[in-house]
């Protein structure tokens, strides 16, 4: 790794420090720092060459940041942070915190994400469009100015590649989902203005419309966007660059929802055209004719069941609630149309329903057209995932299919010592996860407290190895020396 | 595995404080639902799945296909189209070629006729139809609500359109008798068309629109307006007029005398008399055993070339190079 260091602590800058003269010392410091970052900028391309080259990393303290913060130099520590893995700004004030955050925010315009613990960082994290605060011992007021708070550092693992990712994910699916449901019953009523007269007669009943989305779509959709998980958890962490789909936007850009919206526009077509030219004689044996109200039964019958139906294929991990949302869904529309086409009452401008589903069911076309319209609906799209998972696959399918026989490792820790080999943290984990679950190990600290966790291991007869870098630190804190 | 470890992580649930004493946890109570570790099934759409989807629907379907299709083609229909000449023969003569077997009904078919219109569907009264108590209740079926200051009954377009050809069948110079009792739904005579209402001031104004009703007989008992007032799904539809009650043999002549009174030509419409039989799925419509045979062979070919393609270009399941990653390394 190849370190720029910009530092205040050189011989030459502390000579002119003595002298004391204030201007002198902004002056040459300046100077100093515009050289040191034009030399910098000079040197860093030629890193680049080589995808195999060492990374680049950024040291600067606190009063040159003063100093490369100013408008005619921070271009130039954008342009240099920006092609550097890592920047490390040591003894900035908070001010300064925020300032980085900023000039980053703006200047290069991405996302920008900012965790810290203690009262000094509320301005950084203010600052930045995600700030995670950690709760602990410094206090409360990270936390307060916050958008997430977490407890201890490492959290920050999970919060990003794991939940942030489904999040992602989760958020793309339902508003894709909702897009699409609406556009196939709107568009059904939009082919049948075409046969009447464009006078702008509905379709469908009142109150199918204004239930549609309350009650016989909405459940399974919350469902999908509460537990859907492409990817197990551990996993997710053990394939982070599956983050980059979120950064690239890859499941909600044009072609996803062109896609969608053509499904929709078929699916309508299928729903209208199949339903209307397949009732336009009589209905059953006796010869008795459909009218419009019937027709858009059975029309919407088949939207609910197959709107259902495409969002169980959508998802990536099929609870019971799932189950629970969908047959609900679908149930509860055929329990409303029962009760409504049942009764007749005062307040109902017109009876247009009465009877209209008992009529439909005791007829066998209902039954014939309801498995064809849903199955014809739903054809496209099936083809459309089958072609895509297996041309076109995306990565988490990928991780999905090669580890689609992993043992559902979640809840079984004991799963983790059929494998052999256990690298130290894993030990050290599974060591851990062996304590009893009602104590609470937990303490809030930071960042992993030395010695915490040992502590109450060896309370219970466990061995868990210490970490190098507590041995380290605390073998440093015997002395003044460097740590490290 | 950091999943198994002190757990009160994103989402601002809060977590332990420090300062507590070491045993007094305040880390909520673990459950499956709330640390999304619900069991599910992660269903995976491997070729092997796609291929046998296709292959159960056709299946499924071609058979259903067939069935539906011999069941449409069971049925006999002729249709004629009659309004072309302005005053018909009044004889038309009709030849049976397949063996109709009872009963036989008949419909009239309009076409261009929009009885989907917004502002004619909108133009009744269900309450009016259904009690007698509410016999003014008209607002709804303007214009066709007053005449000469009275409210009419059965008020609106619908019921003032009502249509009024008649036919009367002979069949080697003996009258068939067409049965018109039980030709509209059993829930509408039973409970939508009442039996206290009468018609009333009906088609009493300038412009007839269609048939006047005998004011003696009970609205439930009116099943040609009963099967008028069930409006049609689209701007071309059949209405059932009767039943004939008698077996047809091939080759048999049906001599139709009718009147030709229903105004269509202002708007062009067309007007048809259709004899049928029916099947177990309905009249004669082809749609769904062809939509069905469609659907079917459609999924049995997917599923053929879905397996020649698997066949020819095999992608290992979870192959690692297939990773983004993998492909362009050192890509950003």
């Amino acid at each position: 790794m190849k370190q720029f260091i910009i530092s205040s602590e050189t011989d030459a800058i502390r000579e002119v420090e003595e002298r004391g003269d204030q201007t002198e010392i902004a002056r040459f410091m300046k100077e100093e720092v515009k050289k040191q970052l034009k030399q910098f900028l000079d040197e860093a391309p030629q890193y680049f060459c080589s995808p195999s080259g060492p990374k680049l990393a950024l040291v600067i303290d606190g009063k040159c940041l003063m100093y490369a913060l100013e408008p005619s130099l921070r271009i130039m520590l954008l342009t240099l942070s920006l092609n550097c893995s890592s920047v490390v700004c040591c003894r900035v004030s908070p001010l300064q915190k925020a300032q980085v955050t900023s000039l980053v925010k703006k200047g290069a315009r991405k996302i920008t994400l900012s965790i810290g613990d203690g009262a000094n960082d509320v301005s950084m994290i203010q600052a930045a469009h995600i700030g995670i605060g950690i709760s602990g011992l410094e206090g409360m007021q990270a936390v307060m100015a916050s958008d997430f708070a977490i407890a201890q550092f490492r959290f920050l693992e999970d919060l990003l590649l794991v939940h942030g990712r489904w999040s992602y994910i989760r958020l793309c699916k339902v508003v894709m989902y909702f897009f699409y449901k609406n556009l196939a019953f709107t568009l059904t009523q939009f082919w049948f203005t075409f046969g009447t007269g464009f006078s702008g007669q509905r379709f469908y009943d009142d109150w199918f419309q204004s239930l549609y989305n309350v009650i016989f779509t909405a459940l399974p959709v919350v469902i999908v966007g509460l537990f859907d998980q492409d990817i197990s958890s551990s996993l997710s962490k053990k394939y982070p660059e599956l983050y980059k789909e979120g950064v690239r936007n890859m499941f909600f850009n044009r072609r996803i929802v062109a896609i969608w919206a053509c499904f929709a526009v078929y699916q309508s077509l299928v729903f209208f055209y199949f339903v209307s030219l397949s009732s336009s004689t009589s209905r059953d044996s006796d010869g008795k004719m459909f009218g419009l109200w019937d027709v858009s039964t059975m029309a919407f019958t088949c939207v609910v069941v197959t709107v259902n139906l495409r969002l169980l294929m959508m998802c990536n991990s099929i609870t019971r609630w799932h189950y629970i949302s969908v047959g609900g869904s679908i149930i509860v529309w055929f329990v409303f149309i029962f009760v409504y086409s049942g009764i007749m009452t005062r307040f109902d401008r017109n009876d247009n329903m009465f009877w209209v589903i008992y009529v439909l069911m005791s007829t066998s076309y209902f039954y014939v057209t309801l498995l064809l319209v849903p199955v014809a609906a739903l054809l496209g799209d099936f083809l459309y995932l089958g072609v895509q998972r297996w041309f076109f696959p995306y990565d988490y399918q990928i991780v999905q299919e090669s580890h689609k026989d992993d043992a559902d490792s979640i809840n079984t820790p004991d799963s983790q010592e059929t494998k052999e080999h256990l690298t130290p943290d894993e030990a050290r984990s599974n060591a851990i996860s062996q304590l009893p679950k009602e104590v609470s190990k937990h303490s809030g600290f930071a960042f992993d407290s030395p010695g915490y966790e040992s502590f109450f291991a060896t309370q219970f007869g466990k061995y868990v190895p210490p970490k190098a870098w507590d041995v380290a630190r605390r073998a440093s804190m015997k002395s003044k020396s460097k740590p490290k | 595995m950091s999943s198994s470890t002190p757990s009160s992580s994103a989402g601002g649930v809060g977590s332990a404080d420090s300062a507590a004493p070491r045993r007094n946890s305040k880390r909520p109570k673990y459950s499956k639902f709330t640390q999304q570790e619900l069991p599910a099934c992660k269903p995976i759409l491997t070729p092997r799945w796609v291929i046998s989807a296709f292959m159960l629907v056709s299946i499924v379907f071609i058979p259903i296909g067939l069935v539906s299709l011999f069941a449409s083609r069971d049925v006999v229909e002729i249709i004629d189209r009659y309004e072309t000449a302005c005053v018909p023969d009044g004889y038309k003569n009709d030849k049976v070629k397949k063996r109709m077997k009872k009963p036989i009904y008949v419909y009239y078919q309009l076409d261009n006729f929009y009885q989907n219109h917004r502002r004619y569907v909108k133009s009744r009264s269900d309450s009016q139809l259904k009690e007698n108590s509410s016999w003014d209740d008209v607002s709804s079926c303007k214009p066709e609500d007053m005449s000469n200051g009275q409210p009419i009954v059965p008020c609106g377009l619908i019921a003032w359109s009502l249509f009024n050809d008649t036919y009367s069948f002979s069949l080697k110079s003996q009258q068939l008798a067409v049965n018109k009792k039980g030709i509209s739904w059993k829930s509408d005579r039973d409970s939508k068309f009442g039996k206290d209402v009468f018609p009333k001031n009906f088609q009493n104004g300038t412009l007839k629109g269609g048939a006047t009703l005998d004011p003696s007989i009970p609205l439930s008992e009116q099943e040609d307006l009963i099967v008028w007032m069930r409006t049609a799904a689209l701007p071309t539809f059949r209405k059932l007029y009767g039943k004939i009650e008698q077996d047809l043999q091939p080759n048999d002549q049906i001599l139709v005398t009718l009147d030709n009174n229903y105004n269509t030509y202002s708007f062009n419409g067309k007007k048809k008399l259709v004899l049928s039989t029916t099947s177990w799925l309905g009249g004669k419509n082809d749609f769904l055993g062809i939509a069905y045979l469609t659907v079917g062979g459609m999924c049995f070919f997917l599923a053929l070339s879905f397996t020649v393609v698997y066949l020819i270009k095999p992608r290992r399941l979870g192959d690692p190079s297939y990773l983004s990653w993998n492909r362009n390394p050192g890509g950003h």
